[in-house]
């Protein structure tokens, strides 16, 4: 009950700010880069708060319990991706002026075919990327109430779209700001009140040193609604519903029914979970294949360049009023990314010592939503698992609504004017069909996938966004040479072998590089756009224009009016 | 400045030789400060899993009850990233407010 009223008070309070937004929303302006007149604090809250998904609040806690401390990795190449950014895009983009990347690619190489080829691609990395925001959605709110894994998708796709379509950037902006906090409020206040209240860190062999996940003293029961597959790691005797039986160390089996664990027995892993001891479970390196050293390094590339790709993201930096206030603001961005990730890792850890049946369910995903209760039962428990599941739902709510504001845009500003028979209408009102539009297709996937890991669709974006957008932009902004064919040559490899390697995966299995091929996908994206922009530079148009627009300071008169 | 009266920022608007030198030389710092950045970062954060390989010690030795490794991957990385990006903006600002000054020339 406490958690219903939590989860309301903040799609309320989301629907209230997105109103008063609405009232803010009057010109088109105003709609698509808030009026340029976003404070370098206001915007930093609101990127993080668009960036931190559901993979942010739930997934990263739920990987690290499942695979260990290789999971750390994530979360430091997210917020150095956006030192990447900083470096390299921030202020040379604002300046440039236009609106999305299609437009950038458009007007950067002189090609409206590029602004086509652009706008494909941003449809495939938001909506699939939509699709996960959902689903988490989805889960959230079957765990908090009970309710149909469909209500939530349907909730929380139609609040998103409303808000977006009616409010546009300026009122996003401060939904997303609100979001931010109330995510870290969320993450951060019930860790360290559960580490108050445990006094520290429990069962340790498990956590560092030799030991494997065990029941707790009580012994453990677990209701498997669906056959599941586990795999003993170590001998031990158990009763499936009620019928004692053994099972030997290595063994797999099939269980269905309620699954009950003598105290301390060693617990069995579902399926695709590896049983791993204390002590490679806390290794940020490894010789296990999610923490190889060249898996590290790949995943490190594929988050941190995919960041930079991600059009959500790079839709807000226009939102800024010059390119200096870009760079403080993605500097302040730094700063509340790595707060908000401090925090993560302790779920990860008192999951792995405390609510050790998601190892046997296989859904770590959870973690962060099931681990108050357990921890500590009673009234403080219900308060705490409150409000994660509240900062949950911010989470998918406002990734959500900065997808479907980059997905608005781009079908809206780079497609439709393109379409000869197309409807007309001001462009703020063919934002606002857009965006509502947008919703449905990933609405109807997520409602389809519910099967589907969120990490693995999260991950595409990424690899995908790190080899297409990542050195378009890269080399459009620093490099005078890049000619429209080499681009268009370089998107379309980026896109080939990035998602091919991951579907080969995905269906037939493999090693670290199918999973994460970004430190192949990437550099071979950068060499075609290189090669072919060199074969091809004498029918390249001057760049020289271009190139004063992205880089001349302010005050020079040389800023793009667009 | 130069002969006939032409100003930098004419230079640079009619995209002339000398426009272009002047444009070209700041996108080259500019790029080079952007650079020394991410080679003092992928130093550090390229360094790090070789680092946690070659010296297992770490995994081992606790530090407030946490194996170091843990800390180490965990939270320092995030204030570097943050110090790294400060002293990166302000050198940015400074290069731009200089290549202004050039431009504009000594009248302003």
């Amino acid at each position: 009950v406490i958690a219903v009223a939590a989860v309301t008070a903040v799609v309320l309070g989301t629907v209230g700010l997105g109103a008063w937004g609405v009232r803010l929303a009057r010109t088109t302006s105003d709609v698509f880069v808030a009026s340029r007149a976003v404070s370098p604090w206001w915007n930093a809250a609101a990127i993080s708060g668009e960036y931190l998904s559901a993979a942010s609040f739930l997934g990263i806690a739920g990987l690290e319990m499942k695979l260990g401390a290789g999971a750390l990795w994530l979360p430091l190449g997210f917020t150095a991706g956006y030192l990447a950014l900083l470096l390299f895009v921030a202020a040379p983009l604002r300046r440039f002026g236009s609106y999305t990347i299609p437009d950038f690619a458009e007007a950067r190489l002189e090609s409206p075919f590029m602004r086509l080829v652009a706008a494909a691609v941003v449809l495939v990395i938001a909506g699939f990327y939509l699709v996960p925001q959902l689903k988490g959605a989805g889960l959230t709110l079957g765990v908090v109430t009970g309710s149909p894994y469909w209500v939530g998708v349907v909730v929380v796709g139609l609040i998103v779209a409303l808000i977006v379509a009616l409010g546009g950037m300026r009122g996003i902006t401060y939904v997303q700001a609100y979001q931010y906090w109330v995510k870290t409020f969320a993450i951060c206040v019930p860790a360290c009140v559960l580490l108050l209240h445990l006094g520290g860190l429990p069962e340790r062999a498990a956590l560092f040193g030799k030991e494997l996940p065990r029941a707790p003293a009580a012994g453990l029961s677990v209701q498997l609604d669906g056959a599941t597959d586990v795999e003993f790691p170590a001998a031990t005797s158990y009763r499936l519903d009620g019928v004692v039986r053994r099972a030997r160390a290595g063994e797999e089996i099939t269980l269905k029914g309620r699954l009950e664990l003598p105290p301390r027995a060693t617990v069995p892993v579902a399926d695709g979970t590896d049983a791993l001891r204390g002590e490679d479970w806390s290794a940020p390196v490894s010789g296990d294949t999610t923490a190889t050293p060249l898996y590290v390094y790949s995943l490190l590339l594929a988050t941190v360049l995919g960041t930079m790709g991600l059009p959500h993201i790079l839709v807000r930096f226009y939102t800024n009023p010059d390119g200096p206030a870009a760079r403080r603001t993605t500097v302040r961005v730094l700063g509340l990314l790595g707060l908000f990730y401090l925090f993560p890792v302790v779920y990860g850890l008192l999951g792995r010592a405390l609510v050790p049946e998601l190892y046997i369910t296989g859904t770590t995903d959870e973690v962060v939503l099931r681990l108050p209760e357990v921890a500590w039962p009673g009234l403080g428990g219900e308060i705490l698992a409150a409000i994660v599941a509240a900062g949950a739902f911010a989470a998918f709510m406002s990734t959500a609504s900065g997808l479907l504001v980059s997905l608005g845009g781009t079908i809206s500003y780079d497609i439709w004017p393109r379409l000869r028979h197309g409807p007309g209408g001001s462009r703020t009102r063919r934002f606002r069909v857009a965006a509502a539009l947008a919703m449905v297709p990933p609405m109807l996937l997520a409602l389809v996938a519910h099967d589907i890991d969120i990490s693995l669709l999260v991950g595409w974006a990424f690899a995908l966004a790190a080899s297409t957008f990542c050195p378009l932009l890269l080399l459009g902004i620093w490099w005078a040479g890049l000619t429209a064919r080499g681009a268009a040559a370089g998107l379309v490899v980026g896109t080939v072998v990035s998602s091919g390697a991951i579907f080969t995966s995905l269906l037939a299995g493999g090693g670290e590089l199918l999973q994460q091929p970004a430190v192949v996908s990437v550099p071979l994206a950068f060499l075609t756009m290189w090669l072919v922009s060199r074969a091809t530079a004498s029918r390249a148009p001057d760049p020289s224009a271009h190139m004063l627009a992205l880089h001349a300071p302010e005050g020079l008169g040389f800023d793009a009016a667009r | 400045v130069s002969s006939g009266g032409r100003t930098p920022r004419d230079e640079l608007a009619e995209s002339t030789a000398v426009g272009d030198v002047y444009l070209r030389r700041l996108v080259r710092a500019q790029l080079t400060l952007s650079l020394l950045a991410v080679v003092a970062f992928g130093a550090l954060l390229g360094a790090l899993p070789l680092a946690l390989i070659l010296l297992p010690g770490l995994d081992d030795m606790l530090v407030l009850g946490l194996p170091a490794a843990l800390w180490i991957v965990g939270a320092p990385m995030f204030v570097l990233l943050v110090a790294l990006g400060f002293l990166y903006r302000r050198r940015a600002d400074a290069l731009d407010d200089a290549f202004r000054d050039l431009v504009r020339g000594p009248e302003s």
